[in-house]
């Protein structure tokens, strides 16, 4: 018997992670072991037998799983597993699974599911439930240096310039004159026959002394050298120095997509972060500041589609934006005079946790070494207003909740600071709360180290210990939870509803933000990133190892996700927003965004049992 | 009760034959028809032949796969080529056999033969059964002398019986196996060769079976009238 007479068995296992890494031979032996059986709503549950564990694969109809106290642990569809726990731990299994419709499902018995954890490691890690070691298997998240992973198709200009085989060479001279441009694709038939460049005007024709009445098709180079716009910057580069030319026409398909030009390649390279804070530091005034802020957008992408890690894309652009914010406090210094005293530019939220992405608005406020007397008050709002107005213009829109300096509630000094801090210590009104965590995650941007650390100090060790403030901001920390996983083409919330797609920041990075916040405020810790956080507390044994890393790549691994969608709506040019859908995700990514919630919902709880135990 | 019928028609059956081979076949049947209907051994049994004549068409491959407590068992399934007289001319674009892979097949009269001793102690399961009983009838007489009375579930059979009760008349196609599948939300599978149909076959029954019996017993007899 061979695998073509169970064809329909094999398919449906291939390209199914994790049976996909199985090779040619295992895959229909593994299917040749199987035994099918149909499960019927009217019967209740899938009847487990605790002797005879075995992987159940769902191949049609709709089962869920619930612990033995009756919560939902997962909905399983068609491709989904179940029965896997007990085939790990030999135990017996504390789940019941419900049919919820009519289904047939494959089992796997013991022996083969072994031997394919043996065979294959990956498949070994999927059923294993150590998360974190999957994870950092991927090795998707190293990060890579620009210029050698970004894509020809964030450089290129679309839209590129083309002309007609027969047309003469002055007409061709005409349209390079009026779009500022130093070649043309040409084309014969919608196809590219060939590029005319400057150099070609000047060798081909001028030289020749020819006349502007020459056809195209005689002074262009003929079938050059082309590139695909998937391809690498890095291979374009490669290309033009070994032809030793400076335009290389895009080609998808046989359809010309744009051009690359060598200046292009320069133009990317300075939207690399040091090149772009340089430049940002050498400006003089707000207009070329707001210039030079329109290449944010294309560094974000370049570092997307560069796929370096999300926690470093966040640092780089947050430093990008506190650069700018330097500026604008020292350019408007230049214009208002010497400060009457000490300041610092306080950054809250994502820009204070250096974990910027898209769209950012702009939190912030000003910490006064002392009290300002009413010349000093009036220097302070017109400099923060500039420098407020000057961040919205550079694309850091103001803060819908008004959290900033320019308003005067948030432009304070030391002693103010410090007794707002206070009262939301020492009274925590849940709603007050809710509405101050992101002060707790404030960084100094501009002004003295030592002006900082005295609000930071004195805010540490009134929250260090702090049972009951601990408690209230834990309830606050767990007012949103994230889902359980997908089922068919929806995200399944914990309570068993389906709802269309998933808000990664919300119901996913900032839960984990929430979850280390409390921890770094519990044990007066500095950090205000939420990776440094994390590390802070594995180092102090707040969190244990494993805890601490699993929290660690869920919320890399999370926001790796957002920033990833976000850099596809961009090149689809459709609106920025966290919104995944999961009808876009592979099945092996829709395992590793399970797990990644499984993560964030174990930290929750934990975070639950030690900040609220006598609550 | 009803299964003590099936098991003295068995075993009357077996006393009026006079071959050793078939006499052992019906008593074998005989032995299980008695047992609740879940542990009654099934074996799904599907032909791929030239054409739809018994007496004129020949079988060109049989498979089988067996369903042992209600589980089907893949690792049991087995499929033969048949060689037969002439070419496979036409039925080759259904069946995807063609001639070259008849080398390897076995005479018709040893296909019957590896069919027996398969398929002994089993009830079986066919979609529309009486045309593939109607041709290993025909084989067991040219190769024994005695037209074996099968006895089998017909998928397609019971089917009907489901939808005459919602319907009065039936529309063209929707007996086939195809049809059947869909309705119960069973995959739809591409390929066709002799066991993809006996497990889709299969597959089907254990649906049809849930479906019937929700969580009342089910007895024999509901499935073979």
């Amino acid at each position: 018997m061979d695998a073509s007479e169970i064809q329909p068995i094999v398919q449906f296992f291939q390209g199914r992670v994790p049976f996909d890494s199985l090779d040619e031979q295992t895959l229909p032996r593994c299917c040749h072991a199987l035994t099918i059986g149909y499960y019927s709503k009217a019967s209740g549950f899938v009847p487990l037998d605790p002797d005879n564990p075995q992987l159940y694969i769902v191949r049609s109809g709709a089962f869920e799983v619930r612990d033995k106290s009756g919560e939902l642990l997962d909905r399983l569809g068609e491709g989904d597993y179940f029965g896997f726990p007990s085939l790990l731990s030999g135990e017996e299994a504390s789940t019941r699974v419900a049919i919820l419709e009519d289904g047939l499902v494959y089992h796997l018995p013991p022996e083969i599911f072994d031997f394919l954890r043996r065979e294959s490691r990956e498949f070994d890690r999927f059923f294993n439930k150590a998360f974190a070691k999957r994870l950092r298997h991927q090795g998707r998240f190293k990060a890579k240096d620009l210029t050698t992973t970004s894509r020809v198709t964030t450089l290129m200009s679309s839209d590129p310039l083309i002309i007609d085989m027969k047309s003469s060479v002055a007409k061709a001279c005409r349209l390079m004159r009026s779009a500022r441009v130093s070649s043309v694709l040409v084309l014969d038939n919608h196809k590219l026959v060939g590029i005319l460049t400057d150099r070609d005007l000047r060798n081909r024709v001028l030289a020749e002394n020819l006349d502007g009445r020459l056809p195209v098709h005689q002074a262009m180079t003929p079938s050059p050298v082309s590139i695909e716009s998937n391809s690498l910057v890095f291979e374009a580069m490669l290309l033009m120095s070994e032809h030793s030319i400076n335009h290389l026409p895009v080609v998808d398909n046989g359809i010309a997509a744009g051009v690359v030009t060598s200046t292009d390649i320069l133009r990317g390279q300075s939207s690399q972060p040091l090149l772009l804070i340089g430049e940002i530091e050498r400006q003089q005034n707000l207009q070329s500041l707001i210039q030079v802020s329109k290449q944010i957008p294309l560094l974000l992408q370049n570092l997307i589609s560069a796929d370096a890690r999300a926690e470093e894309i966040g640092r780089v652009l947050t430093s990008v934006t506190d650069a700018l914010t330097r500026r604008l406090i020292v350019l408007n210094q230049q214009i208002l005079g010497k400060p009457p005293m000490a300041f610092c530019w306080l950054a809250f939220g994502s820009q204070g946790r250096q974990d910027q992405a898209a769209c950012s608005d702009q939190d912030n406020g000003l910490l006064l070494a002392h009290e300002p007397d009413e010349a000093a008050k009036g220097y302070f709002d017109a400099l923060s207003h500039a420098v407020c107005k000057g961040l919205d213009e550079c694309g850091y829109v103001y803060c819908p909740g008004d959290i900033m300096a320019q308003n005067p509630k948030w432009r304070m000094s030391l002693d103010k600071w410090q007794q707002v801090f206070d009262n939301w210590v020492r009274t925590p009104e849940p709603k007050a709360l809710m509405h101050a965590s992101i002060f707790f995650d404030m960084r100094s941007v501009y002004g003295p180290q030592s002006l900082f650390d005295s609000l930071q100090d004195s805010v540490l060790s009134q929250t260090k210990g702090n049972d009951i403030f601990l408690a209230a901001f834990t309830g606050n920390a767990l007012t949103s939870a994230p889902p359980l996983g997908f089922f068919r083409k929806f995200v399944l919330e914990r309570d068993g509803t389906e709802v269309k797609g998933i808000d990664l920041k919300h119901k996913g990075n900032a839960l984990i933000n929430d979850i280390a916040r409390v921890y770094a405020l519990s044990a007066g810790i500095k950090e205000v990133n939420t990776a440094k956080r994390i590390r802070a507390l594995m180092e102090q044994n707040i969190l244990n190892r494993k805890d601490a890393l699993n929290l660690a790549d869920a919320h890399e691994f999370i926001a790796h996700m957002r920033l990833s969608n976000q850099g596809l709506q961009y090149t689809q040019s459709l609106p920025i927003s966290n919104y995944l859908m999961p009808q876009e995700l592979s099945s092996l990514v829709r395992h590793q965004l399970r797990d990644a919630f499984k993560v964030v919902h174990d930290g929750q709880v934990g975070l639950k049992l030690k900040m609220m135990r006598s609550y | 009760m009803k299964n003590l019928y099936f098991k003295s028609r068995l075993q009357i059956k077996a006393l009026l034959c006079k071959n050793d081979i078939i006499c052992d076949y019906y008593r074998a049947l005989a032995e299980q028809v008695s047992k609740p209907l879940l542990q009654v051994p099934l074996m799904v049994v599907d032909l791929e032949m030239t054409g739809l004549n018994s007496q004129s068409d020949q079988i060109l491959s049989i498979g089988l796969i067996p369903i042992c407590n209600g589980l089907l068992e893949v690792a049991a399934a087995k499929e033969i080529l048949v060689s037969i007289d002439g070419s496979v001319g036409d039925s080759a674009t259904i069946h995807g056999i063609v001639d070259g892979q008849l080398a390897q097949a076995v005479s018709p009269e040893e296909a019957i033969e590896w069919f027996l001793t398969q398929t002994k102690g089993h009830l079986l399961v066919a979609h529309h059964a009486p045309l593939d009983l109607s041709f290993l009838k025909v084989l067991s007489h040219r190769t024994y002398g005695h037209a074996i009375q099968f006895m089998a579930i017909d998928t397609m059979a019971l089917e009907r019986k489901r939808l005459l009760r919602q319907h009065d008349v039936l529309k063209e196609g929707t007996l086939r196996l195809d049809a059947c599948r869909r309705r119960y939300g069973l995959p739809v599978y591409a390929a066709h060769n002799a066991t993809v149909d006996a497990l889709a076959c299969g597959e089907l029954l254990l649906a049809q079976i849930a479906h019937i019996a929700g969580d009342d017993q089910l007895t024999l007899s509901e499935l073979l009238n």
